[in-house]
């Protein structure tokens, strides 16, 4: 009798630390755009921090993705235009594979300039080797 | 015996949580030290002009007698620090003390065409850790 006065707690904790891991996990997924799989150079520089921004994705064998959906290079201007519209001062993040050749980067900090981007980061994952 | 069984059965129904706190625990530490290598970082970078042969106008923003900072990858290996050719580590060193000195701790990055991504961002991460403020990516290829 004296269990039934008590509210059992153990399920709703459970489903709570279920929920709280999901939004951590999800929370960079639906506002980073960073799901398209590339091999980020590492850095031990780390000035971003999540935010919602635009990516632009440059795989290594060469296609290009704008917020995870494939566009052909000749449309980046104009996708990123619409995009910047809004806002100029969104954060344009360019996800470079760390094999690409740099000109290749730079084609797109061009066309970035040319939409009228103001604030661009180079994507980097997190150098866990020594530092100096 | 069975007066005291009945006196035992509440105290066998309480909730054991310690179980749960230990694993919410170890998945909430594992998710703190693994998210840093999930979540991307970043890199601010700007362009100072969308047209070939842009360093004219970086440098002219620039007090004429600020310490300037352009660094060049060549397509063979080498490091060109203000035109000079100078060895990884000299370039380590060196930045803090040059970037310390300069008034918009400016750096201005040039590679030439066939530099590897990789390479030029060790070269931001570089000169971001000596202290620099603003990075530029220069379009061209060496004079």
């Amino acid at each position: 009798m004296v269990a039934n006065h008590n509210i059992d707690v153990l399920p709703l904790a459970a489903i709570g630390l279920i929920l709280v891991i999901l939004m951590v996990i999800m929370a960079p997924m639906v506002t980073t755009h960073a799901n398209t799989a590339v091999d980020v150079p590492a850095a031990h520089t780390e000035e971003r921090d999540v935010e919602e921004d635009i990516a632009v994705t440059l795989t290594k064998d060469g296609h290009l993705y704008l917020n995870d959906a494939e566009i052909s290079p000749t449309d980046l201007v104009e996708k990123l235009k619409n995009e910047l519209a809004k806002d100029p001062y969104k954060l344009t993040v360019i996800r470079g594979d760390k094999d690409v050749l740099h000109v290749d980067v730079l084609e797109i900090l061009a066309a970035c300039r040319k939409a009228g981007a103001l604030r661009m980061a180079c994507a980097t994952r997190q150098d866990t080797s020594h530092v100096y | 015996m069975r007066g005291r069984r009945r006196r035992e059965m509440p105290h066998r129904e309480e909730l054991i949580i310690t179980s749960l706190v230990d694993i919410a625990l170890c998945l909430v530490l594992g998710f703190m030290v693994s998210m840093p290598a999930f979540i991307e970082s970043g890199i601010f970078v700007t362009s100072p002009s969308v047209s070939r042969g842009g360093a004219a106008g970086a440098q002219a923003a620039a007090p004429a007698d600020d310490i300037k900072v352009n660094i060049f990858l060549a397509d063979d290996g080498r490091i060109f620090l203000n035109e000079e050719a100078v060895t990884k580590d000299y370039l380590i060193k060196t930045l803090p003390a040059l970037l310390a000195r300069s008034a918009d701790r400016k750096v201005i990055v040039g590679t030439d065409f066939n530099v590897i991504y990789d390479r030029v961002i060790n070269v931001l991460d570089w000169a971001k850790q000596a202290g620099a403020g603003q990075l530029c990516l220069l379009r061209r290829a060496r004079a």
